[in-house]
């Protein structure tokens, strides 16, 4: 169930303002609440259970402090609600006030309300949305504070301002590919806000199941070996498309559909570019490559393909008022289920992201179309055709007909297949000569163990001596041999090549080196044994290229054509072009206007029939050059007689030296080759 | 008299002006028309060696690549180029001249010229 994307326009600065100086109070000692995160996106439409009656009390008391204990007694880390629902559940407005009270602890106490000074002032529904929503943010980051996981908390901040730069742009732009991708910048933040959350949840149920007592180290067995990591790439995707005729169309036109995919890895979500796909396409082909570290070989790649109907231009414009008044009259109770139905089936990790289901601008709605989860026993290098589990019906407005698989080329690349996990001198018996030992510089690297005569030879590329495989078959024994008799800290790797079996011996300089060797060797077999296929042979994996920037929106005039916009970027920087852009606008009014105003556009007394009249189509200007006028040209004049080519232009006494124009009169005369 | 046929039957052209139509060349990403132009209202028009009036800013053609589309089409250096597809291209500067040019969109230009050789054989008639 998707739920329509929030929008922070309505909201103002002050609120952010005193959003943001609650943030860096010191973290809060919040007890663990597992479980209970999630539910507060609902609260407000969930009925309380009876026992919660007496914290309504907490209220009043407007200090935090107590909420943690409130907490504990009533908590039982399955979806309780938290206290604070009730600051929510009390209709009357003074159990508001009373809120933003106990939850305000900068020094500025919020005067008449929380939701004073809303743009949007509407209804009660959407202040409590609203305020649902900063207390998330609030709560998610002081999680994270409280954490000390910096990396994390940094993500987390990062996610939050794309969001918050993806709904003013999505509030700001007028044509339907920049909400497009708008929305799906959206989308993505989202689900990246969620994941992340869920994240800091996990760790901090595992700080605090710690900080209990449980302690592993006094009882079980001892530690576990855990496989390496390794990095996971999927690239060349293809979903076929099923197009069979026009019985899915009720008109004739060109129905389009823009769709992108949505990649998942642990807590990593990535996203492809958006595709727009008609009845002209028999395949939905992605060109990204996405590139997942830090996978371990148990890994599931969720993927999931999202898709919104475009539509028309005229039809944009009504959706908006229709869709908010009918979300507004609509969101009570049946959505509260809803959302609290789809939190519970949702479980972990991958569900459509839905945040807070608060009433949307008017923007594009994309849908779960299909999904499918990837694991170790697909990775392959090569193609290979996967199931897709489709979740659209044919009255969902943004269905596609999809064939039902995906074509992709997922590979893996342990870390131990690419980079050396061991490395040190030893001394190697050469096979068939019994006195002769051979000093080496051994490598352990993937399949293989690579011996080197000097330890500079690794680096500078030069070809080892020998190489040794190690592979499933290999085996290796260490301690004393028999041909080996009176050289200590020895192991021997055998190795079966059809027939024969070929043994090497190896001496290492001490027994601690012995024993980190074999540790080293018993770690790569457990890293062959987890991640199977891909160590039989190292799997290429291409460095993504950097994402170019969308090139079906480069129409002129358009945000998108006139820069380039990677989509790691700032937003902020991005709204604040846009706001600027939009300030340039109302700001120079076209020269021609002054023909038709009382008011001079040029500060000139020059005759308005001396003004060239501004081309019709505007070109997308580089911010801070104003136009350059030519005062002294004569407007085209379309009468027959050709005096084109003698145009008598007046001599106006150098109108450009009054300091209107940045340019003064070029002195060059440019050639440029089309 | 210079007028040619397609000059008759196309009412909006004048006497001593001519279309050209190119069709530009793909090469690789770009789509070239093969020759340069020079001039525009942010240029400075004295420098300009083939307007007859040293205050005209309007574009010209510079140079024509041989074998090129613009070539082939009948494009001459010395051109005065007034419009293209519709665009009026005496009061622009030089930039926006490039850019309605080198549209991507557009795979053949239609330009409307004068040529001095034309002018001088247009007004030599009328005087006559």
């Amino acid at each position: 169930m998707k739920g329509p994307f929030s929008s922070t326009a309505g909201r103002t600065a002050a609120t952010k303002a005193r959003l943001d100086t609650l943030c860096p109070e010191p973290p809060l000692q919040l007890a663990s609440l597992p479980g209970t995160f999630l539910t507060l996106t609902s609260l407000s439409f969930l009925p309380m259970p009876g026992s919660h009656q007496d914290s309504g009390t907490v209220v009043g008391k407007g200090s935090l402090s107590q909420l943690p204990e409130g907490c504990n007694r009533s908590a039982e880390g399955r979806g309780q609600p938290l206290p604070s629902a009730h600051f929510f559940q009390d209709q009357g407005s003074s159990g508001r006030r009373n809120c933003g009270a106990a939850w305000c602890l900068s020094s500025t106490p919020p005067s008449g309300g929380v939701h004073k000074g809303r743009g949007s002032g509407g209804t009660k529904m959407q202040d409590r949305l609203h305020i649902l929503e900063d207390l998330n943010m609030l709560y998610i980051r002081q999680m994270a504070l409280s954490l000390e996981d910096t990396e994390l908390q940094r993500k987390l901040d990062h996610e939050i301002r794309m969001r918050e730069g993806a709904c003013k742009l999505l509030a700001a732009c007028s044509q339907r590919e920049q909400a497009l991708e708008a929305t799906k910048s959206l989308l993505v933040c989202n689900s990246r806000i969620l994941s992340y959350m869920g994240e800091l949840q996990r760790r901090k149920e595992a700080q605090v199941l710690g900080k209990t007592g449980r302690r592993p180290s006094d009882s079980g067995p001892p530690a576990e070996r855990s496989p390496c990591r390794g990095r996971v790439c999927i690239s060349d995707l293809r979903i076929p498309l099923m197009w069979k005729d026009t019985e899915y169309f009720k008109n004739k036109d060109l129905h389009r559909w823009a769709v992108f995919l949505l990649l998942q890895l642990g807590e990593h979500i990535q996203d492809t570019e958006m595709i727009l796909v008609d009845r002209t396409l028999t395949d939905i082909s992605f060109q990204s490559n996405v590139l997942f570290t830090e996978a371990g070989p148990d890994f599931e790649l969720r993927l999931e393909l999202y898709g919104a109907c475009v539509e028309e231009e005229g039809a944009l414009a009504g959706a908006p008022k229709r869709l908010a008044t009918k979300l507004s009259s609509s969101l009570g109770r049946s959505s509260g289920r809803r959302v609290r139905a789809s939190l519970e089936s949702a479980g972990g990790s991958g569900s459509s992201p839905i945040l807070l289901p608060t009433p949307a601008v008017g923007g594009p709605r994309y849908h779960l179309l299909a999904h499918t989860t990837l694991t170790l026993a697909a990775v392959q290098d090569g193609f290979r055709t996967h199931d897709l589990t489709l979740t659209s019906h044919e009255e969902n407005p943004a269905w596609l007909p999809l064939y039902g698989s995906v074509c992709c080329r997922l590979v893996a690349q342990p870390l131990c297949m690419t980079q050396p996990t061991a490395s040190g001198t030893l001394r190697v018996q050469q096979a068939g000569e019994l006195q002769d030992w051979a000093r080496v510089h051994g490598v352990l690297k993937g399949t293989n163990l690579f011996c080197y005569r000097q330890p500079e030879d690794a680096d500078t590329g030069e070809e080892p001596l020998f190489t040794i495989a190690i592979n499933k078959e290999t085996r290796v024994r260490a301690g004393e041999l028999d041909h080996a008799a009176g050289q200590p800290f020895t192991l021997s790797i055998s190795n079966r090549y059809g027939e024969d079996e070929v043994t090497h011996t190896l001496q290492t300089e001490s027994r601690g080196a012995l024993h980190s060797w074999m540790e080293a060797l018993w770690q790569l077999f457990f890293d062959m044994s987890q991640w199977k296929q891909c160590c039989d042979e190292i799997m290429k994996i291409e460095t993504p290229a950097p994402r170019k920037p969308p090139q079906v929106l480069a129409k002129q005039g358009s945000l998108y054509h006139e820069m380039a916009i990677e989509p790691l970027d700032d937003i902020a920087a991005v709204t604040d072009i846009l706001a600027q852009r939009e300030g340039t606008r109302l700001e120079t009014p076209p020269p021609w206007l002054a023909m038709f105003t009382e008011q001079p556009a040029l500060p000139t007394p020059c005759s308005p029939a001396s003004v060239a009249p501004a081309p019709a189509r505007t070109h997308p200007m580089p911010w801070g050059r104003p136009r350059t006028f030519s005062l002294d040209a004569v407007p085209p004049d379309h009468s027959p007689g050709a005096s084109r080519s003698v145009a008598p232009l007046p001599q106006q006494p150098s109108p450009r030296s009054r300091g209107l124009f940045s340019k003064g009169p070029s002195r060059t005369w440019l050639q440029s080759p089309v | 008299m210079l007028l040619q046929g397609h000059q008759l039957r196309d009412g909006c052209v004048q006497p001593g002006q001519q279309r050209v139509e190119i069709h530009k060349l793909r090469q690789g990403e770009n789509l070239i028309l093969g020759f340069s132009i020079g001039g525009g209202i942010d240029q400075d028009p004295s420098q300009n060696p083939f307007s007859e009036d040293k205050t005209d800013k309007g574009i010209y053609v510079t140079r024509v690549s041989e074998g090129g589309p613009a070539e082939i089409a009948g494009l001459q250096i010395g051109d005065k180029i007034m419009q293209v597809n519709g665009w009026d291209m005496t009061m622009v500067t030089h930039d926006q001249a490039r850019k309605r040019l080198t549209k991507r969109s557009e795979e053949v230009v239609r330009l409307l010229v004068t040529r001095q050789s034309l002018q001088k054989a247009v007004q030599q008639s009328m005087l006559s």
